[in-house]
C-alpha cells in the first residue's frame, strides 16, 4: 500500500475530522499568529473555519453554530481578551451552544489565565505556545468533551 | 453521539431559534456518516425546496467568495422576506486530511443576518469538485426554508464538474489577470457554464478578456438545443453589474424552472447511487490486506477470485 492510502485507512480509523473556528473579535487587526495556528492545525487534519479580523461576538457565535464546531479559538492582541471571551461565553449560553469549547491565544497576560478559565475559556496559549502544545492541548480537550458523553 | 435525523428534522422545521443548530447538526451528521445520507435523502422528498440552486465555480483566484458576498447583499436587499443559504467547498488535504475553509471570511458581514446560513465544507478526499453529501446540504438549506442556495467551489475544468449535478444554474467566474483562462476554459469548463462572468471589471484588462471570452464562447450546445452562452463583466469589488446578473439569475429562472425540476428528480437517484456505492469502496478499502495484493502478485490467485473473496467478506461481517 502507497502513503497516501495508508493514511487514508488511519485517518478513517481515527474519525472524521474536527472543526474548529479561528478568528480575531474586535478591533485588533494583526493576523498572522491567527493565520500560523490555522496553519498548525489544517497540517494536523482539523478543519479550520478561519473568520478573520475584526468580528463581533455576535458574528463568532453565530458562525460557530452554522459550522457546528466543536472549538472556537480566539486571538487577541489587544488587551480585550477578558470582556470579549466573556460575551462570547454569554452569547454561547443564549443560544444553548455552551458544549461548544472555546480557547484563546495571543498577548494575554498570565495574571489573567485563571479568571478567564473560571470564565469556561478551557485553555490559554500564550506566545510562544508550541505547535505541539497547541495540538496536543486540542487532542486533550477533545477526547475529555467524548469520555463526557 | 448517536442522533436522531427525525428529531433533528422536527427542531430545524420549527423555524425556531434552535432550528439553525438543528440544520447546522443535521449536516455535520451526514458529512461524518455519509452512510446515512439515504435516509436522509428519502425523508427530504416532503420538504420544501430552494426555488434556485446556483453554483459558483472557477479557477482560484478569481473572485468568487467576493462575488458571492456581493449577491448575497443583492439578494436581501432584492427579497428582504427570503433566506438564503451559502455552501462554501474548499479542497482537503491528501495527506492530513484537514483543510482551510476560508471562503467565509469574505461574507462574514452577513454572519448574523438571521436569514443568511453559510456553511464552510471540505471535499474529504472526493474528486469533483464537491464533497459527499453535497445534494443533502441543500435539501437540508430547503428545510429551513432557503430560496436561493449558492454553492461556490474551485473549478478548473479536468474533472471539477460535480457542480453541474446539484445545481440549476453554474456561473463560471475568472479574473482577468489569470492568463491561462482560455486553457481553463478548454479543459472542460466550458460544457459546465451556463453563464460566464469575468469578474475583477476594475483592472485595465477586463474589457480585452470580457470581448476574448465572448468570442471564445458563443454558441452551446445543451441538452434544450443549442443557446446563446452568456458573457457578463462584473467588478466584485466595486460593486457593478450585480443587479444585473441577479436580474439574469432570476430570468433563467422564470424561463427554465420545469426543466430543472426534472432534472432535480434524476439528481437525487443519481446521489443515492452515489452514497451506496461509495460506502462499499470504503469497506473494500478496510477488508483489502497487503496478503491479498501479494497472493495476486505472485500469482497465487487471480484478481477476480480476490474481489470475490472480498465481497464475500464484507457482505458477511458483523454490520455496525
Amino acid at each position: 500500500m502507497n502513503s497516501a492510502t495508508s493514511s487514508t485507512e488511519t485517518r478513517r480509523k481515527q474519525g472524521p475530522p474536527v472543526r474548529i473556528l479561528l478568528g480575531k473579535v474586535g478591533l485588533d487587526g494583526h493576523d498572522r499568529g491567527a493565520k500560523y495556528v490555522a496553519h498548525i492545525l489544517r497540517d494536523a487534519g482539523y478543519e479550520v473555519i478561519y473568520t478573520g479580523i475584526r468580528r463581533t461576538p455576535e458574528q463568532i457565535v453565530a458562525t460557530a453554530i452554522q459550522e457546528d464546531v466543536a472549538i472556537i479559538g480566539l486571538s487577541f492582541l489587544s488587551g480585550a481578551h477578558t470582556t470579549l471571551f466573556k460575551r462570547v461565553i454569554q452569547l454561547l449560553r443564549d443560544s444553548d451552544a455552551a458544549d461548544i469549547i472555546v480557547v484563546g491565544g495571543g498577548t494575554i497576560p498570565v495574571a489573567d489565565i485563571a479568571a478567564l478559565q473560571k470564565m469556561g475559556v478551557r485553555a490559554v496559549f500564550t506566545p510562544g505556545a508550541s505547535a505541539k502544545t497547541i495540538v496536543e492541548t486540542m487532542k486533550d480537550l477533545l477526547k475529555h468533551r467524548m469520555d463526557d458523553e | 453521539m448517536s442522533e436522531d435525523i427525525e428529531q433533528l428534522v422536527h427542531v430545524a422545521t420549527m423555524r425556531s431559534a434552535r432550528s439553525i443548530r438543528a440544520a447546522a447538526r443535521l449536516m455535520t451528521l451526514i458529512e461524518n456518516s455519509p452512510d446515512r445520507i439515504p435516509q436522509l435523502l428519502g425523508v427530504s422528498a416532503t420538504w420544501p425546496s430552494p426555488r434556485i440552486v446556483l453554483g459558483i465555480t472557477g479557477p482560484p483566484g478569481s473572485g468568487k467568495s467576493l462575488l458571492v458576498d456581493r449577491l448575497i447583499a443583492g439578494l436581501r436587499r432584492r427579497r428582504p422576506e427570503s433566506r438564503i443559504g451559502v455552501i462554501a467547498v474548499d479542497p482537503s488535504s491528501p495527506y492530513s486530511g484537514g483543510a482551510l475553509l476560508g471562503d467565509r471570511v469574505r461574507m462574514m458581514r452577513h454572519a448574523d443576518d438571521p436569514m443568511v446560513f453559510i456553511r464552510s465544507a471540505a471535499t474529504r478526499g472526493r474528486l469533483g469538485g464537491l464533497m459527499l453529501g453535497a445534494l443533502g446540504f441543500v435539501r437540508i438549506m430547503g428545510l429551513i426554508g432557503s430560496d436561493i442556495v449558492l454553492i461556490e467551489t474551485v473549478g478548473v475544468g479536468q474533472g471539477e464538474v460535480e457542480i453541474t449535478k446539484i445545481a440549476d444554474l453554474v456561473m463560471v467566474v475568472f479574473a482577468p489577470d489569470q492568463g491561462d483562462s482560455i486553457q481553463v476554459l478548454k479543459a472542460g469548463l466550458m460544457e459546465v457554464g451556463d453563464i460566464f462572468i469575468v469578474n475583477k471589471a476594475e483592472k485595465p484588462e477586463a474589457g480585452r478578456r470580457y470581448a476574448q471570452l465572448r468570442a471564445l464562447i458563443s454558441f452551446r450546445d445543451t441538452a434544450q438545443g443549442a443557446r446563446l452562452a452568456e458573457v457578463y463583466l462584473v467588478s466584485a469589488l466595486e460593486e457593478r453589474g450585480i443587479g444585473d446578473l441577479i436580474e439574469k439569475i432570476e430570468h433563467r429562472y422564470r424561463r427554465d424552472r420545469a426543466f430543472w425540476a426534472a432534472r432535480r428528480k434524476t439528481a437525487i437517484e443519481d446521489e443515492i447511487r452515489r452514497a451506496i456505492l461509495e460506502e462499499i469502496h470504503c469497506r473494500c478499502v478496510e477488508a483489502l490486506s497487503f496478503e491479498d495484493v501479494e497472493r495476486v502478485l505472485c500469482g497465487e490467485v487471480k484478481i477476480a477470485d480476490v474481489v470475490k473473496e472480498l465481497l464475500l467478506k464484507i457482505a458477511t461481517a458483523d454490520l455496525q
